[in-house]
């Protein structure tokens, strides 16, 4: 709970009184690798918090899996546009390894935020963040050719990559798996 | 037409878009509009700048403007915004930090904006808007996350098709160039694609 706390707190100062009543609404939820939380046309009920593990969200072109996110520990995962809006969703999210997450229904999120114009103000600061991050990766995917994608992306991740299968990360960087083993050898220049 | 009659114009389109999102009483409203202001731009000007912070939140009330980067010193378009709809650097200006990207009218623009500060400011001063403020930014998000989704999903065909049943004016008001790199698709390609809204208009006379 110690890194929600903090987590929340980069965003707005909460009270021991409100990070309270975020924790009664948490529900923690174990799964083994490979469980499907998220099925394609179904309304995204929960936004959940990795405490351990990995999550993929994915979506199928024809019969080709394309990776939109990899979470790992402290970050957030859902099928976001489907939770957001409260309508079937395009994507699926999947577990890489087993889990322990915290899960916050939509429902009682939208009952914190009746509870008062901090509690507004925090989901406020958390929806931006989610939206500057997807804007951050637009331009990271567009700035910069698949080589130079690569290099970034693995110094920036080293243990995290060390804990995806390629495809899922080739698929990720929006590359072929043929071209993202061809560049493994630049790690090592 | 008259900027005065314009601008109130405007002003209740943005008094019913908020309230689309929050109750909001028409004295409640008219606390909060003095804070915005009218910028004028002629066409072809570069609203922000690469380097610059970008210090406003903009509502487009008339002409187009496009947000753009420079990709090893081609010019990419991520964004084209017409009436009615915003335009700012949003990783610039939330995070008050220097700009990636270039803001640029396309034809003369009048813009309805509101500071970086002076928005703080209404959040203190008017709780309420704490909620506008995320329901704005959520849908700005799935806007941003359909766009996406549509890239990857969609074939060049498809995206050229769907947006110009969708924007059929833009082609009259924005150089083809622009809204080829737009879609993301090679400018060769996309004057061949244009013989498919041709062939559209013809089709359904065949149908009947």
């Amino acid at each position: 709970m110690q890194n929600l706390y903090e987590y929340i707190n980069r965003f707005t100062n909460v009270t021991e009184q409100e990070f309270e009543q975020i924790s009664r609404m948490l529900e923690t939820v174990h799964c083994e690798k490979k469980h499907i939380l998220t099925h394609r046309g179904q309304v995204e009920k929960y936004l959940y918090i990795i405490r351990k593990g990995l999550v993929r969200k994915f979506f199928y072109k024809n019969k080709e899996e394309m990776i939109t996110q990899l979470a790992k520990e402290d970050d957030l995962v859902c099928s976001s546009v489907s939770f957001l809006s409260q309508q079937p969703s395009e994507y699926i999210v999947e577990t890489l390894e087993p889990c322990s997450l915290l899960a916050i229904s939509y429902d009682n999120l939208q009952r914190l935020y009746a509870t008062g114009y901090h509690m507004e103000r925090m989901g406020r600061l958390i929806t931006l963040d989610w939206l500057l991050q997807k804007e951050a990766w637009e331009h990271e995917r567009l700035q910069h050719d698949p080589r130079e994608r690569f290099i970034r992306f693995m110094n920036e991740n080293g243990d995290f990559v060390q804990r995806v299968q390629q495809k899922y990360l080739a698929s990720y960087l929006n590359m072929k798996p043929e071209t993202f083993s061809r560049y493994k050898h630049l790690l090592r220049n | 037409m008259n900027e005065q009659v314009l601008y109130k114009q405007y002003m209740e389109t943005v008094f019913n878009y908020f309230r689309h999102f929050i109750e909001l009483s028409r004295e409640e409203f008219d606390a909060i509009s003095p804070y915005f202001e009218i910028r004028k731009f002629d066409k072809r000007t570069k609203v922000l700048k690469i380097g610059e912070t970008d210090n406003y939140f903009n509502i487009i009330m008339k002409g187009i403007a496009r947000k753009y980067l420079m990709v090893k010193k081609k010019e990419v378009t991520i964004q084209l915004s017409t009436e009615g709809h915003m335009i700012h650097s949003e990783l610039s200006f939330n995070l008050q930090q220097p700009s990636d990207c270039i803001i640029e009218t396309i034809e003369p623009v009048t813009f309805l904006s509101m500071s970086y500060d002076n928005i703080q400011l209404i959040y203190q001063k008017f709780p309420k808007t704490e909620k506008l403020g995320r329901m704005i930014i959520t849908e700005m998000f799935i806007k941003k996350d359909q766009r996406d989704f549509k890239q990857l999903n969609r074939t060049t065909r498809e995206r050229f098709l769907e947006y110009m049943q969708n924007h059929p004016d833009m082609l009259q008001r924005v150089p083809q160039k622009y809204l080829a790199s737009y879609l993301n698709i090679k400018p060769e390609t996309f004057s061949r694609l244009k013989h498919l809204l041709r062939l559209r208009k013809t089709v359904p006379a065949k149908d009947n």
